[in-house]
């Protein structure tokens, strides 16, 4: 699986960085560094609905604060 | 006709509790190649010592930038200079330095610590010839120039460094040279080689200097191409355009903003890797890399930062610890444009990027066009040549 993280100019300000050290930090505590890929991209086009992340190409929004959801809504159940 | 040029770097201290600096450093080009640089220190301090060496260095700048001879200068300064009502005399000690199509240095000398010449980082003793003009005995030295030569110029208070707190005689012309012989990298810039300097002289005077003290640096070096990519243009009929003449251009590339490395990456037929974004410095987003691309970063916000770091620069060169040696994208930037480049040709695009067309974002197309023209204006004051194309 491969998430992608944006990190333009836009989504930089509203926490690229905290999602991108969010991540790494979950996959680890999970054991999935051989399942999961991160990677970061440049500006997606959809600024206003920053920080912009995809799994396998699906898009979704998602803040800091929403990490832990996201990740537990949207990442684990795709890994089953 | 040669190709090296000079890099001008110079900084002063205040005497403690002075508003106004009693020496002044002048540079007036008399062509393209061949800068004259007066470093003048009046006599006192304050206000009164401002003015003499302010007068001195405008002078004789702008009379030998007319070739006019040295002793035609001094007379014009004895005859113009107010004379100090507590001393009798009318008096700013000076150094010039006549750099000639960057080929020969020309050294004029009068009561100044001598110019310090490091070649290949190592001191340099030059052959001096001393003259009588006007009762002031000024000293000439005529010197071929080679890559790298480093000139160091310094008003007294240098050597005056740590009188009566951490030296007993301050330290001597010959101990400055040891310290810039042990500090010289060949990769230091004029401004950053006088403030070291600088910082090493304040530090001895304990922070609170007893005299203005000024150190100016002039390095030659060769010249060296560089181009910055900033924004898609305005018209997307443009790119392929935008993007050739870019390319074409010799020296290192540096593409700045998401949709322009894109765009880059597209016209080079390779991969933007953006790879696991590494935050060096969190607030500066993380580079990435494309194969015949120099460096790629992200555009405003770093952009942004390189602006701050070029102000301070300008100023006491305080960030010079942040940005010198670290790898995020603002400080690669910076060390490629202060430091490495003195052509620096900009492709600016114009294009209103509609992600950003949101009031809840602090980025607005007006920003980024100010952001690009106060960057090149201080660049331009490090004595860059800056060519900006709008596309």
């Amino acid at each position: 699986m491969k998430i992608t993280v944006c990190i333009g100019s836009s989504c930089h300000l509203k926490g690229s960085r905290q999602i991108v050290e969010g991540l790494q930090q979950r996959v680890q505590e999970h054991g999935l560094d051989s399942r999961i890929e991160l990677a970061g991209a440049f500006c997606m086009g959809h600024c206003a609905e920053g920080v912009n992340v995809t799994i396998d190409g699906e898009r979704f929004s998602v803040h800091p604060e929403t990490l832990d959801s996201f990740f537990n809504s949207e990442v684990l159940p795709r890994l089953q | 006709m040669n190709n090296l040029c000079t890099d001008i770097g110079y900084y002063s201290l205040n005497k403690r509790g002075e508003q106004l600096c009693g020496d002044h450093v002048d540079v007036v080009e008399q062509n393209e190649n061949s800068p004259v640089i007066v470093l003048a220190d009046g006599l006192g301090s304050g206000v009164k010592a401002c003015i003499l060496s302010t007068l001195t260095s405008k002078i004789i700048s702008t009379m030998m930038a007319k070739s006019m001879p040295i002793e035609e200068c001094v007379a014009t300064i004895a005859s113009t200079l107010p004379v100090c009502e507590v001393r009798g005399i009318a008096y700013s000690t000076f150094t010039i330095i006549l750099i000639q199509n960057n080929e020969s240095a020309d050294i004029i000398q009068y009561d100044n610590p001598h110019v310090i010449l490091l070649r290949n980082g190592k001191n340099l003793v030059y052959p001096e010839t001393a003259s009588e003009i006007g009762g002031k005995t000024i000293y000439r030295s005529h010197i071929t120039l080679q890559k790298n030569d480093t000139f160091i110029a310094m008003s007294d208070g240098a050597i005056y460094a740590g009188v009566e707190k951490s030296l007993n005689y301050g330290w001597q012309r010959d101990n400055i040279i040891d310290f810039m012989e042990t500090m010289y990298d060949s990769g230091f810039t004029a401004k950053t080689i006088s403030t070291i300097l600088l910082d090493e002289c304040n530090r001895l005077y304990g922070e609170e200097p007893g005299d203005d003290t000024t150190v100016c640096t002039v390095k030659i070096r060769e010249r060296q191409p560089m181009n910055l990519m900033i924004g898609p243009p305005a018209n997307p009929d443009d790119v392929p355009k935008m993007m050739s003449l870019f390319f074409s251009k010799e020296g290192k590339h540096i593409v700045c903003g998401g949709t322009t490395s894109s765009l880059a990456a597209k016209f080079l037929g390779k991969p933007l890797d953006t790879g696991l974004p590494v935050y060096i410095d969190p607030e500066i987003p993380p580079t990435s890399k494309i194969e015949g691309v120099d460096l790629v970063t992200e555009g405003v916000i770093t952009i942004n930062r390189v602006l701050t770091y070029a102000k301070d620069y300008l100023e006491d060169n305080k960030s010079y610890e942040h940005w010198s040696f670290k790898r995020d994208g603002a400080s690669m930037i910076a060390r490629l444009l202060f430091e490495e480049a003195t052509d620096i040709n900009f492709f600016v695009g114009r294009a209103i990027n509609p992600a950003h067309q949101n009031p809840d974002l602090p980025i607005t197309f007006s920003i980024k066009m100010q952001l690009v023209t106060e960057l090149s204006d201080c660049l331009k004051k490090m004595g860059k040549r800056i060519k900006v194309s709008y596309f």
